[in-house]
């Protein structure tokens, strides 16, 4: 109760002093160098999609006995067992306990060792808002809450004010730090295609396999060249012949820049230094994988910035969640300890910060066989930059009369995205004065120009 | 005039398929003795090139795909008249298949599997969706039912739709069925597939217990609003977004309405001998569960009225199963769902970017205005194929397509006559899925594998313009679709993949082209027709034809010939 005023007091005056304090600086034109973007030295953002709405209140959880109990009044047969729960040892600012679920033990570890950090209750706003406010509908909240196309979209482009974003946050980094890479190749560079949070005006992502160099070129066939034919002529040609419909330019200029991006970038993944770790054989260790093998090839693929996504979804757990959980978080959590210790080995791992997002937490209730859409869910952040061995944000005190409850179980989130995507933005090197332009209503949640750290989760 | 056409029909008939294709269809009602004269002295009979390009076009966009003696067909027909044989044949269904399948291994035919990794019944679906897609003779429904597939979606990435071979083919029977019907019953039938109510865990939904916390699941409820009848925003009839005073999208729904949604869908669960509530496990050979409708429960529906959309209540005291059709009702006599269905339909078949003159013409023959039912599919379709919009394509310059990954293999198997000794089409899909990124029927969510209005970022999203299939067209899917049409065309059988010898795969025929490759001009002309409907641009002529020149086999003209247009942008986007 207490932590939701201060959160409520905290942001609704910062939102405030954030638009005098921006337009004084424009206005006097204050030193750029204080506030200005740098790609100086190397630094990678690994984002992980934990994609349906990964239930995180199993994930994270409760572990003082009186809040335990709640918790378990609430989740009736989505409840996991006490003695199963693996506590984390660092209590949080308000004196209050947690634990992990007990298929993370990596996760617990690297926490322990202060390299992961948890962020509660983190979920998309417009503006600070309340139950009452919510019920009395005088607050504005996100478009499509609960949608998982909406939430989906709204966690990768940090605009939750409209349904129709064609830019994510990640995609804007990459247009103000990197929008013209001298190779052509997009320092976003996604496991799993397509995806709004890479895409930017100027630069898409990036898309490769996780399974052998990652790209592949057009084949010759045998029919070109024992005919004395080079078929990449050719093709290339083809690629080139003008067209009036803009469709058919798109498709042209998609595929001969894959050809061109497949070669400079099989020629310098081949170059990369090698690991002993050995991951798991499971999608989503082989993703993390293969971008440790591209953090390697970095120099030679002059990339100074990159970013990385993986979506690795099923975690739509209407029904059976508690034993789905039980499958597929131990894959995360062994995914992240292979993916550290490879970094490690090739010295990087200071220079990368992996996070979480995901569509929402779940509804604490039941229905019977799981847990339905929420809203605000507890994600993590991992990396030798990482002050862990905390939690950051609110974790809700949990009670069936909750001022955050918006019925269900739902819980309103007590962090905006936009503050725990501001702290990986600064970290990565977006400049305060451009912080607007990556993450636009961060000025209703945190004032850039001010000193402190959005969350202080990285050094 | 009606003898004539009759006997050209039989001609081609008689000619070009050997009545494999297409028998007792182009004839249909008609007996042989209505054919006068000697089939094989007629041949004067000639359409000209624009009508052999306007039914070609018609073709790309009504089916999958069809050989050049098809299109030469319905040039000849008239592509209305043809529409309306297609409209009677009966469905090809999808679950023939796998019951025959199914049987076939009970009786011992591939004991050699039993040890083996591979698992044929995480294939059946596909084994039935290819085998049909490729041979029916109800062309146009199995392509609109697989438009359907992509605006109701299910997906074989969940394992009991995979593993149980009745799943999925029973489901995209629904569709088959349902798709020159009416979207009533096509939104009903599908509401209460039991692969949907797996899917989207409306199956053993049981009304609230309160005390202990649980309420009904909402995942069917909001999707069924969401993306399966009326979208999220309140729409004008040609389908551009109705906004409020201040500007602001105005949502067809709010959470309430979901939560009252989702008690109508309570009380559902699978039927089939023994059935009972809560059962959720099933025998892999499990027939029945997956092809009955789901059944009421009403111990477990929740009782007393809910109030849905727009004032529709339903009221207290109702059966579920009265509810259910309530609430079908509901949301069928929105006015959102023409605009929003038939939207998604055009851009299915014919434009991305279908002008909203096109859009409210189409949505008003699906509302009823022109005479029919509303939701009549076949005044829908037609409005669609016969729009002038859709006849003249390339108006503006973001008509058309992107053709997506899975109708481009299909459409070089048919065009260019893939063919099995033994009749069988079977195909895992595990070479395309990986190349390509997709497969039918195997989405990696509900929301399909692309969303409507995806929009690639540059000049098309500059011009406020979508084009959804780029969103599955990243540096990897467009070297493995251009990798996949590579193999099948120079390797032959590799359009493909059956994983196991046992199973014979089809090959290409190319008998045809090769006769033509004795001069490229024609073969590249024949190619012009059934490719790209005579809008090859010149300079990729100029390509291909000076490859052509380069090259003395004939087989070896009409594989490069055949590869290098279907690769091209040329072909790659219909306009």
């Amino acid at each position: 109760m207490i932590s939701r005023r201060r959160f409520m007091t905290h942001s609704c005056g910062l939102g405030v002093a954030a638009a005098t304090a921006s337009t004084t600086a424009l206005t006097l034109g204050l030193t750029r160098s204080v506030s200005a973007s740098t790609t100086d030295g190397y630094k990678a953002l690994v984002c992980i999609l934990l994609a349906g709405g990964n239930d995180s209140y199993n994930m994270l959880l409760p572990h003082d006995q009186d809040q335990y109990d709640e918790y378990t009044k609430i989740r009736s047969d989505l409840a996991l067992d006490y003695d199963s729960l693996l506590p984390l040892s660092n209590q949080s600012e308000s004196g209050r306990s947690y634990a992990v679920h007990p298929g993370v033990d990596e996760i617990r570890q690297i926490y322990e060792s202060g390299d992961l950090a948890f962020v509660a209750n983190v979920g998309t706003l417009l503006e600070p808002v309340d139950a009452v406010g919510i019920q009395e509908g005088k607050v504005r909240v996100p478009l499509g809450l609960f949608s998982h196309s909406d939430q989906i979209a709204q966690w990768q482009s940090a605009v939750s004010y409209n349904r129709t974003s064609t830019y994510g946050w990640g995609g804007r980094m990459a247009d103000l730090l990197d929008p013209n890479p001298a190779n052509g190749l997009s320092m976003n560079i996604s496991l799993s295609g397509t995806n709004l949070f890479q895409t930017g005006s100027l630069v898409s992502p990036y898309t490769i396999y996780y399974q052998g160099d990652g790209a592949n070129t057009v084949w010759s066939f045998p029919q070109f060249w024992s005919n004395g034919i080079n078929a990449h002529t050719v093709v290339r040609d083809l690629l080139g012949v003008e067209h009036d419909n803009m469709l058919r330019r798109e498709y042209s200029s998609r595929l001969k820049g894959a050809m061109d991006n497949r070669d400079t970038f099989v020629n310098a993944i081949r170059s990369a230094p090698e690991f002993e770790t050995e991951f798991s054989e499971n999608y989503f260790s082989g993703t993390l994988k293969q971008i440790a093998r591209v953090i390697g090839a970095r120099n030679t693929l002059g990339q100074s910035r990159q970013t990385f996504f993986v979506q690795y979804g099923g975690w739509d757990h209407h029904d059976g969640v508690v034993n789905y959980q039980a499958a597929m978080l131990p894959i995360v959590s062994k995914g992240l300890d292979e993916f550290r210790s490879a970094l490690e080995e090739i010295g990087e791992f200071g220079n990368v910060t992996t996070f979480t997002i995901s569509d929402f937490a779940r509804t604490l209730t039941s229905n019977g066989k799981g847990s339905d859409h929420g809203w605000g869910g507890h994600h993590m952040v991992m990396g030798g930059a990482v002050k862990g061995g905390e939690m950051y944000g609110t974790y809700p005190e949990l009670s069936e009369d909750s001022p955050l409850d918006v019925g269900r179980g739902v819980y309103i989130p007590t962090t905006a995205v936009e503050q725990y995507f501001a702290e990986l933005a600064l970290w990565f090197g977006v400049g305060r004065g451009n912080l607007d332009e990556v993450l636009p209503a961060i000025h209703n949640f945190y004032s850039p120009s001010g000193g402190e750290a959005p969350m202080g989760f990285l050094v | 005039m009606f003898g004539f056409v009759m006997r050209v029909l039989h001609l081609v008939r008689h000619l070009c398929f050997g009545g494999a294709l297409f028998a007792g269809v182009a004839v249909s009602g008609i007996g042989d003795d209505d054919i006068g004269g000697d089939p094989g002295s007629d041949f004067g009979v000639t359409v000209t090139e624009s009508e052999l390009n306007e039914a070609s076009r018609f073709a790309s966009q009504s089916t999958f795909g069809l050989p050049y003696e098809v299109i030469e067909e319905i040039a000849k027909t008239g592509r209305d008249r043809w529409l309306d044989q297609q409209f009677d044949i009966p469905p090809t269904l999808h679950k023939t298949i796998a019951e025959d399948l199914i049987t076939r291994q009970a009786d011992g035919e591939w004991q050699e599997f039993v040890d083996n990794p591979f698992k044929l019944r995480n294939v059946i679906h596909r084994f039935a969706w290819w085998q049909q897609t490729m041979t029916a003779e109800d062309v146009v429904r199995q392509r609109v039912a697989y438009a359907l597939s992509q605006f109701f979606v299910v997906s074989d990435k969940v394992e009991v739709l995979r593993t149980n071979p009745y799943s999925l083919t029973s489901f995209y029977d629904v569709l088959l069925e349902n798709a020159f019907g009416n979207f009533r019953d096509l939104l009903k039938d599908v509401a209460l597939s039991p692969a949907m109510g797996l899917y989207l865990s409306h199956a053993n939904n049981s009304k609230a217990n309160p005390e202990e916390n649980i309420f009904p699941d909402e995942n069917f409820a909001r999707e069924v609003m969401q993306l399966f009848s009326i979208g999220l925003y309140e729409l004008n009839i040609d389908g551009s977004v109705k906004v409020d005073s201040d500007g602001v999208p105005i949502p067809t729904y709010d959470n309430d309405d979901i939560r009252e949604m989702a008690k109508v869908f309570t009380g559902l669960t699978y039927a089939g001998e023994g059935h009972y509530w809560g059962r959720n496990w099933f025998w892999h050979d499990d027939t029945e569960v997956f092809s009955l409708p789901m059944i009421m429960y009403e111990n477990y529906h929740e009782q007393g009225e809910k109030k849905l959309l727009n004032g529709w209540v339903v009221p207290a005291g109702q059966t579920g199963m009265q509810d259910v059709e309530s609430a079908i009702d509901n949301l069928f006599y929105h006015p959102n769902v023409g605009p929003f269905f038939c939207k998604q339909l055009i851009q299915r078949l014919v434009t991305s970017n279908p002008s909203p003159a096109y859009v409210e013409r189409v949505a008003r023959a699906f509302n009823g205005e022109t005479g029919s039912p509303r939701g009549d599919m076949k005044t829908v379709l037609k409005a669609i194929l016969f729009d002038t919009e859709a006849e003249l394509l390339g108006n503006t310059s973001a008509f058309g397509r992107l053709k997506e990954p899975a109708v481009r293999i299909v459409s070089l198997s048919r065009i260019f006559n893939y063919t099995s000794d033994s009749g069988e089409y079977y195909n895992t899909g595990y070479r395309l899925e990986y190349l390509t990124g997709q497969h039918p029927l195997s989405s990696p969510s509900v929301f399909n594998f692309y969303q409507p209005n995806y929009s690639p970022v540059g000049e098309i999203a500059d011009g406020g313009m979508v084009a959804p299939e780029f969103q599955i067209t990243t540096a990897t899917t467009v070297i493995g679709v251009t990798n996949q049409i590579g193999l099948a065309i120079f390797y032959e059988n590799q359009a493909f993949h059956t994983w196991h010898p046992h199973f014979e795969t089809p090959r290409i025929d190319l008998t045809d082209y090769e006769e033509l490759a004795a001069n490229p001009g024609d073969l590249v002309d024949r190619l012009n027709i059934v490719l790209t409907q005579g809008k090859l641009s010149q300079s990729s002529r100029d390509i291909v034809m000076d490859v052509l020149d380069r090259v003395e086999d004939h087989k070896d003209r009409a594989m490069l010939a055949i590869y290098l247009v279907l690769i091209s942008s040329d072909y790659s986007v219909e306009d």
